[in-house]
């Protein structure tokens, strides 16, 4: 019985890891940038998800919206307006301009916020639901659940919408896509844009479970970073199931390892991973 | 118009700065520097503030009586404080930089043992005074340091007050599960409690370590619960407890009594906890329920207790800003009794101490870690901080959620 406790863990850790990475997954794999503010981002978002709520009353759920809509609108700014002018150089610099604006980023939310972890104290939780003798934390299981929602929808938009064809165009060929008529500077903006919203999104969904301070960012993203590649980089379903792996992983390595090993185990699966299939579970060249 | 109101400003500077010039110069030849590099950010913060309150309260206090009287002079009380944001190797070059740029004349330490540890290598290095609020760990203090001073009594004297209070309690508590932090002071915590638990008949039935920065336990909670403990035992942080007696609900987790170290004394756990908080117990260093009486500016545990409300909102004062306050007690008087700011003198004052305090009894053991002292053991009964032991100064009795 205990089994399904821990299968349950795993699941619903998952999905917010899922939310988590997807975000960074599509703009690693589109635009070939390494978004070290992609913590920040989801910080950010989970600080609106707490202040909608303290302040307005808004519960953190439908602050998904709000959050998914203003750190998309921040990360088109930041992509048109900064990225986009060393967007074509190597990893590296990109890297380190994303890495500067981290910095810059987290060291403002320091200021604003103070180092205080903060987060969001329902007035009314949904409570655990006992089945048989699983408990399930009820507030962090519709979370997961939105957070599968977004992630399905993030897909149906990539597959269906002609934005999403040209984000799928771009990244297979720049130049081609380019000289379809694509607006590729647009395109890459608008990528950042819904890798900006997930993350968003996704600390808004966070901030009901887990506390947050200005210093969280670095946490979440090393957790994308190992999802992404167990999934395969720029598949937003690679990066769903990679993030289900990495909360099983989280969640059974405790029990067989310990909870001080459960990062290591989660590790060493990647590196094993890269050894043999170097483009992660799900990594092809298409969404 | 302009020339005038720029001269008529600069006659106005000129005067202001001769003024603060001849006070500064008054002032600047007696000051006793303190650097304190604290985690005033990051996730040791609540910690690093609360330190800093206590610091600060004494300091004020301290320079309203006068300053620090050494011969016949008297120094005014500077704390140099530097914010290391919970990053150790940070503290260390604060530390340091303290040291050889601003010339302090002592160290408080930085939070925790293990940081304490890492500083103390560079306060050695240079004979700087250093004494630690907050370092607890033997580990710490076992390494043949000279200027390195503790105001916690070993690990083990907070252990074994609780197990041995249990026992005497409610003999059918007998399953006990263990969940602690992987890191210096928690995990010696926990060691030393399970040390002693086994010894006394209790059975282990979970011991599991967490990484610093966990934000999920529920697979380690998962697993406590199936062991079907009567008590379980949490050593971490305020964040982590916090956080570990909230998912202890979310999981189900059921048992006769919680114990955490440290921070269920803290507003911060009340408050954001709630109910949860209720009959949790935890050991502390100090209580003001102690009323310890000294010849501080303090006065008395009721002085500083008083004092420490009337300036931050009329919080309760638990054992850790009070442990930094006696850090600039201790300071105080062996500078006092030296008769000079020397510090190889000031640091044979402070081995040599032996003074009774608004903190309780002072007297440094051999390796420099406080030994005078007995710590209380603490329950949140009705949402406040209660002795339940030693005895002599007990507010209730110990309780126990129904079987």
């Amino acid at each position: 019985m205990i089994f399904f406790q821990y299968l349950v863990n795993g699941l619903i850790l998952g999905g917010l890891y899922a939310c988590i990475a997807t975000g960074f997954s599509l703009v690693w794999g589109v635009l070939s940038i390494i978004n070290i503010l992609h913590g920040s981002f989801i910080v950010l978002g989970a600080y609106i998800g707490i202040f909608s709520y303290t302040m307005l009353g808004i519960h953190p759920f439908v602050s998904v919206i709000t959050a998914g809509i203003v750190l998309g609108a921040l990360g088109y700014v930041v992509q048109l307006g900064i990225i986009n002018r060393v967007v074509a150089q190597s990893v590296l610099v990109t890297l380190i301009l994303t890495f500067g604006l981290e910095l810059m980023m987290n060291n403002a939310m320091l200021v604003a916020f103070t180092a205080d972890y903060r987060k969001v104290i329902l007035e009314k939780s949904l409570g655990v639901l006992e089945i048989g003798n699983v408990f399930i934390a009820m507030d962090r299981a519709v979370a997961t659940v939105i957070a599968f929602v977004l992630i399905f929808l993030l897909w149906l938009l990539m597959r269906l919408t002609s934005i999403g064809r040209a984000i799928v165009a771009v990244r297979f060929d720049r130049e081609a896509a380019s000289l379809m008529g694509i607006d590729v500077k647009k395109t890459y903006a608008i990528t950042f844009a819904l890798g900006g919203a997930m993350a968003g999104a996704a600390g808004s969904l966070m901030s009901v479970s887990f506390p947050i301070s200005p210093l969280s960012g670095p946490l979440f993203l090393s957790k994308a970073f190992v999802i992404c590649i167990l999934g395969g980089v720029g598949s937003v379903p690679g990066a769903a199931l990679g993030g289900l792996i990495f909360g099983m992983l989280e969640s059974f390595g405790a029990v067989f390892f310990g909870a001080e090993y459960a990062l290591t185990l989660a590790f060493i699966v990647l590196i094993i991973l890269l050894l043999v299939r170097p483009h992660g579970l799900l990594g092809v060249k298409g969404f | 118009m302009f020339d005038i109101k720029a001269a008529g400003a600069a006659v106005a500077s000129a005067i202001l700065i001769a003024c603060s010039m001849g006070q500064a110069a008054h002032a600047a030849d007696k000051v006793y520097r303190i650097g304190a590099p604290l985690p005033l950010t990051g996730g040791l913060s609540p910690e690093g503030l609360r330190m800093k309150s206590g610091y600060d309260l004494w300091a004020e206090k301290q320079n309203a009586a006068g300053g620090i009287k050494a011969g016949n002079d008297s120094y005014k009380v500077e704390i140099i404080y530097s914010d290391y944001q919970s990053n150790t190797p940070r503290a260390v070059q604060s530390a340091e930089l303290m040291i050889t740029e601003n010339k302090v004349d002592a160290l408080f330490a930085p939070f925790g043992s293990g940081a304490t540890k890492a500083v103390s290598a560079v306060s050695e290095k240079y004979g700087v005074p250093m004494i630690a609020a907050q370092a607890a760990s033997a580990q710490v203090y076992d390494q043949g340091f000279k200027y390195l001073f503790g105001m916690y009594t070993p690990n083990d004297t907070v252990v074994k007050p609780l197990v041995d209070l249990v026992l005497k309690s409610d003999p059918s508590i007998k399953r006990v599960a263990v969940l602690s932090r992987n890191d210096l002071f928690p995990l010696a915590i926990a060691e030393e409690f399970l040390k002693y638990a086994k010894a006394k008949g209790f059975e282990i039935v979970s011991d599991q370590k967490y990484p610093i920065g966990t934000v999920d336990f529920s697979s380690a909670l998962t697993q406590i619960r199936a062991s079907k403990p009567d008590w379980i035992y949490t050593t971490g942080y305020t964040n982590d407890n916090i956080l570990i007696r909230k998912q202890m609900q979310e999981q189900g987790v059921k048992t006769r009594l919680i114990a955490m170290l440290i921070g269920p004394t803290t507003p911060e756990f009340i408050a954001n906890t709630g109910k949860l908080a209720e009959n949790v117990v935890t050991a502390s260093w100090w209580d003001v329920a102690a009323k310890f009486k000294g010849d501080d500016v303090f006065g008395s545990a009721e002085g500083f207790e008083k004092a420490f409300r009337a300036q931050n909102d009329n919080r309760y004062p638990d054992y850790s800003v009070a442990s930094a306050a006696a850090c600039g007690v201790v300071l105080a008087l062996a500078v006092n009794k030296a008769g000079t700011v020397e510090k190889p003198k000031v640091r044979d004052q402070i081995a040599a101490l032996d003074a009774h305090t608004f903190y309780g009894h002072i007297k440094f053991g051999p390796t420099g870690q406080i030994e005078s002292l007995k710590p209380p053991t603490m329950q949140i009964q009705n949402g406040q901080p209660t002795v339940v032991d030693p005895v002599e100064i007990k507010q209730a009795d110990i309780r126990f959620e129904p079987k």
